[in-house]
């Protein structure tokens, strides 16, 4: 192959991939872009550099922003609590099963994100059992309820994003070389001492790229809050939603979109100095 | 161990317990998230006299007789599989061409590329659908219905398609190519005859992905829709007045028929691992874990 | 180890390259002018539909979910040779509005020839003049049977430019067995009922009843008052009184018992008592809100004549009967209580499906406002849905 045909072919490769998402993409966020800076009534928009929606955004807002992140957050964590187990299981134990657990995990995706919800609208209603063994317990107070609260939003959360935890750790643990394991073991390494030096550490990439996956989608959702949340638990992103289905404010909604993105790129970027960025980023061939 | 005849059977059920602890939890996840499916299962056998399905009122197999009964809901899930499936081709196509370039070649931008595809799936849904409703609007090439919709859907599954077809690549021997190439293939040849077959589980898996993530979407498609229907878009609207029965008796069909593909696609991929090593390390230490392997 | 360089040169890249294709972006966009749209057109000059001959070639309805029985859409295909594409895609009137407004703005529909939106809707549509006044020889049927009560309401005093599809009462619904003593709005702000009670989402729906249980006459309220109200709500919510704000899926609370007395529209109830008979409407002390649910015909409509034969045809009371007969809302059609007492004669006797004047003594339509006023109570009360 001649040198510079070497060298082109990247370029086409990634060509259509490129172009689709700068158009389709980016483009349309500086479209966004130009709406958040005009201003006025529906009908009657003038594009004239008002920065005042920012600012707005932020005043007027700022509790379903810090509500978004914490709810997002708690999820996240819980989810990579509930995850880490079931990923290490698929990897190390499963043998023939893995697959199907494989399935288990992605296949609930299949019956539409609604309808998973609104079955645990039935599930967490007041008067199921599940309720009612959680008051027995006394997890939930005699008359209390466990829909319309934010804990019920911060469980659909959950539920909706396992899959996103659950194959990335999956990925990065199957790519353990076990010998490693068995090296710390030889090296009179406890059970419990060959996971938290070897296995857990090894398995970061795939933790980072797991929780990263699930907090950001996480912090823009509303369908959750909408169906399992009540006045005092809405996100962000049904205040986005709101101003641009409802109220028709698409200035404002436009401004507060891209609020919302950047204080995630603020997490995301403070997350990722901490924890390390190849694991986002991939590894390249050698 | 010492004193193997000292240890009661409570500390032995103990010592199963821990053994055992992880997997004990990782079966408890995996009920925690059939749990909807089983109250979507249950539900579909309702037979309500009203519109409404929340409660229980009495068992009917009527439902599962009339699956297809309702014509708005079949155009939608038609619409929708037909949405999912091109939007499935081609972004499958688009991205495993993106992981090849970004995997096997240095050339300049690849940090950037890397960068483009990784912020899609860092945006909120609702920004990318608002954001994309705007766009249309405003070129006005597109009329907003099953065109914009693809389009949308195509454009968040490419990142998708790219990390999960790259991260398969990452841990392909290339020694096989080589391998190929010095008993005479052309570069085209070995990608047609040793590349792709190798790496087409990877290929399937980003596929089944991007077909999840399309039949499922919601957001997106909500902005983006027009006067087209997709199948989440006629639940979210029949939520509203009661939704009929019959959508759970699809959400089921759709769920079962996915269980099946997927095993299916297991099965063939078995097969495509015993006739090629994809990790040799891996397999030669880890044999007491795995079934032994028999050659084909 | 990697060099910070590089790790920074990639975005780095990116986030340069967008910045100059943003300030291009954004310097044509200034240049070329032109923000969201046409202004609106406003009282004078609405186009005027003008009906042609027979009906033929093809027809896009939207309606809202399940309000329609399964028999009118064939029946009227087969009777025009009209093709019919019905379609349901209007959940919320807002939400239906927003994904709607780009397109109007510019004059076209998106296909449509007819929709079906709530009367303050269709006000404030027709204030940003996005309907057509309705040519009226092209619906005789309408003029003929069109119940009187609903000839002039305030929004549209003569019928210009919309047609009621279904009218309904919007009171209290109530669990009988759980809550059997809540028969005023007022009643739903008793702390026994605590966490039990749910609103409806949208701000015309449910304002203007809190505002009747304050003693404030809503079709003559000011700005302030419905502030006031707004307030006594937001101040429920603080303390857990209401708990959630629902379009339908009150629907849902009520059935499992998570709720005992909600704000429902009476269609709802006629269907969620035939599953649980402890579930019944009550037209609320204060009176109850009369709503109707308008076909209009929007500019860029592509067939108006066949829109206005649908309209025609659904004004049959033999056709209309049908669909009440499914729909269980106000008919707006006289002449079908007849027909419905042979077929059903329990439906024909519901005080839900054909009011009584009596009934409805202390019910009020909608009220009206200006376009600036919705602005700012819709805000209001969007803050405080939106917690």
């Amino acid at each position: 192959m001649t040198t510079i045909r070497r060298r082109v072919i990247p370029y086409f490769l990634l060509g259509p991939g490129t172009i689709w998402l700068v158009v389709f993409f980016v483009v349309p966020l500086f479209y966004m872009a130009r709406l958040s800076l005009e201003s006025g009534v529906v009908g009657n928009l003038e594009f004239n550099w008002d920065w005042s929606n920012f600012g707005d955004s932020l005043s007027l807002y700022d509790t379903q922003f810090v509500r978004s992140f914490i709810y997002a957050g708690l999820a996240t964590l819980i989810a990579l609590l509930i995850s880490y187990p079931l990923a290490y299981t698929i990897a190390f134990k499963a043998g023939r099963w893995r697959n199907a657990l494989l399935f288990a995990v992605i296949a609930p995706f299949f019956t539409t994100y609604l309808i998973r919800t609104l079955a645990w609208e039935t599930i967490l209603s007041d008067q199921s059992p599940v309720v009612k063994a959680l008051q027995f317990v006394g997890l939930v107070p005699e008359n209390g309820h466990v829909l319309a609260t934010g804990a019920a939003v911060i469980a659909g959360l959950t539920y909706n994003f396992l899959p996103f935890m659950v194959l990335p750790i999956y990925a990065s643990l199957e790519r353990i070389d076990e010998r490693l394991i068995e090296a710390a073991k030889d090296l009179y390494a406890s059970a419990s001492a060959a996971f938290w030096k070897v296995t857990l550490p090894l398995s970061a990439p795939g933790i980072v790229a797991g929780t990263l996956l699930t907090f950001i989608p996480a912090s823009g959702d509303y369908v959750n809050a909408q169906f399992l949340g009540s006045a005092g638990n809405q996100m962000i992103g049904n205040v986005i939603q709101s101003l641009y289905l409802k109220q028709s404010d698409y200035p404002a909604a436009a401004a507060l979109s891209f609020v919302l993105m950047a204080l995630i790129m603020v997490i995301v970027v403070i997350y990722i100095r901490f924890a390390g960025s190849e694991a986002l980023m991939g590894e390249e061939a050698k | 161990m010492s004193g193997a005849g000292a240890e009661g059977s409570v500390a032995r059920s103990w010592r199963w317990l821990r053994e055992h602890t992880v997997n004990i939890v990782a079966a408890l996840v995996v009920i925690y998230m059939l749990i909807p499916i089983a109250v979507i299962f249950f539900f579909s056998f309702n037979d309500p006299a009203g519109r409404y399905n929340f409660t229980w009122v009495g068992f009917t197999f009527q439902h599962w007789g009339n699956a297809f009964g309702i014509p708005e809901l079949n155009s939608a899930l038609l619409t929708s599989l037909k949405l999912a499936l091109l939007a499935t081709l081609i972004s499958t196509a688009i991205g495993t061409l993106m992981a090849l370039a970004l995997v096997r070649h240095r050339f300049f931008g690849r940090r950037a590329a890397n960068f483009l595809i990784v912020i899609p799936m860092a945006t909120p849904e609702v920004v990318m659908g608002s954001a994309l409703l705007s766009f249309f609007l405003i070129i006005n090439t597109f009329s907003l219905g099953f065109q914009t919709l693809l389009i949308a859907h195509i454009m968040f599954c490419i990142s998708f398609v790219v990390v999960v077809v790259r991260s398969r690549l990452i841990g392909f021997d290339r020694n096989l190519e080589e391998a190929a190439q010095d008993l005479g293939a052309n570069p085209l040849q070995t990608f047609r005859l040793v590349t792709l077959p190798l790496i087409m589980p990877g290929i399937f898996g980003a596929a089944m992905l991007a077909f999840a993530l399309s039949i499922d979407d919601f957001v997106i498609s909500n902005f983006n829709s027009g006067t087209t229907v997709t199948f989440p878009l006629y639940i979210y609207g029949a939520a509203q007045r009661g939704i009929p029965v019959e959508v759970n008796v699809i959400a089921i069909i759709l769920f079962g028929v996915t269980v099946a593909a997927m095993g299916f696609a297991t099965w063939q991929q078995q097969r495509a691992e015993k006739m090629a090593s994809v990790r040799p390390e891996q397999e030669a230490t880890s044999a007491p874990a795995r079934p032994a392997r028999v050659p084909a | 180890m990697r060099s910070h360089r590089g790790k920074i040169r990639g975005p780095a890249l990116v986030v340069a390259a967008l910045v100059a294709a943003m300030a291009l972006t954004l310097g044509l966009a200034a240049c070329g002018g032109g923000g969201g749209g046409i202004e609106g057109g406003g009282e004078e000059a609405a186009e005027t539909v003008k009906t042609e001959g027979q009906p033929s070639g093809s027809l896009t309805i939207s309606n809202w979910p399940l309000y329609i029985d399964k028999g009118t859409v064939p029946a009227f295909e087969n009777a025009t040779g009209v093709s019919v594409k019905y379609i349901e895609d209007v959940n919320e009137n807002a939400e239906f509005f927003g994904k709607l407004q780009p397109l109007l703005s510019r004059g076209e529909s998106g296909g449509r020839s007819l929709f079906v939106v709530t009367d303050w809707m269709a006000a404030k549509m027709r204030e940003l003049g996005y309907l057509q006044n309705l040519d009226k020889s092209g619906i005789p049927n309408v003029e003929a049977n069109l119940s009187s009560s609903l000839r002039h309401p305030s929004f549209d005093p003569n019928r210009e430019f919309s047609v009621p599809w279904q009218s309904g009462l919007g009171g209290l619904i109530v669990r009988t067995d759980l809550a059997p003593e809540v028969h005023s709005i007022c009643d739903l702000f008793d702390p026994q009922y605590k966490g039990k009670v749910d609103l409806l989402s949208e701000v015309i729906e449910t304002v203007p009843l809190v505002m009747a249980c304050e003693g404030t006459a809503p079709d003559t309220a000011s700005e302030a008052d419905w502030m006031k109200a707004i307030d006594k709500i937001q101040g429920a919510v603080e303390s857990g009184q209401i708990r959630r704000f629902t379009g339908n899926d009150y629907a849902r609370d009520l059935t499992s018992g998570d709720a005992v007395a909600v704000i429902g529209w009476s269609g709802d109830a006629v269907q969620l008592q035939a599953d649980n008979p402890d579930i019944e409407w009550r037209m609320p002390t204060e009176g109850c809100s009369l709503w109707s649910d308008n076909m209009v015909i929007p500019i860029g409509a592509p067939n108006p004549t066949a829109a206005e034969a649908w309209m025609n045809y659904v004004y049959d009371p033999k056709n209309q009967a049908n669909i009440a007969e499914y729909v269980n809302y106000v008919t707006p059609v006289e002449g079908v209580k007849p027909i419905l007492a042979k077929r059903e004669p329990e439906l024909a006797n519901n005080q839900l499906i054909f009011p009584s004047k009596s009934f409805t003594k202390n019910c009020f339509t909608q009220p009206k406002l200006s376009a600036e006023e919705l602005q700012n109570v819709t805000r209001a009360f969007d803050a405080v849905v939106n917690g």
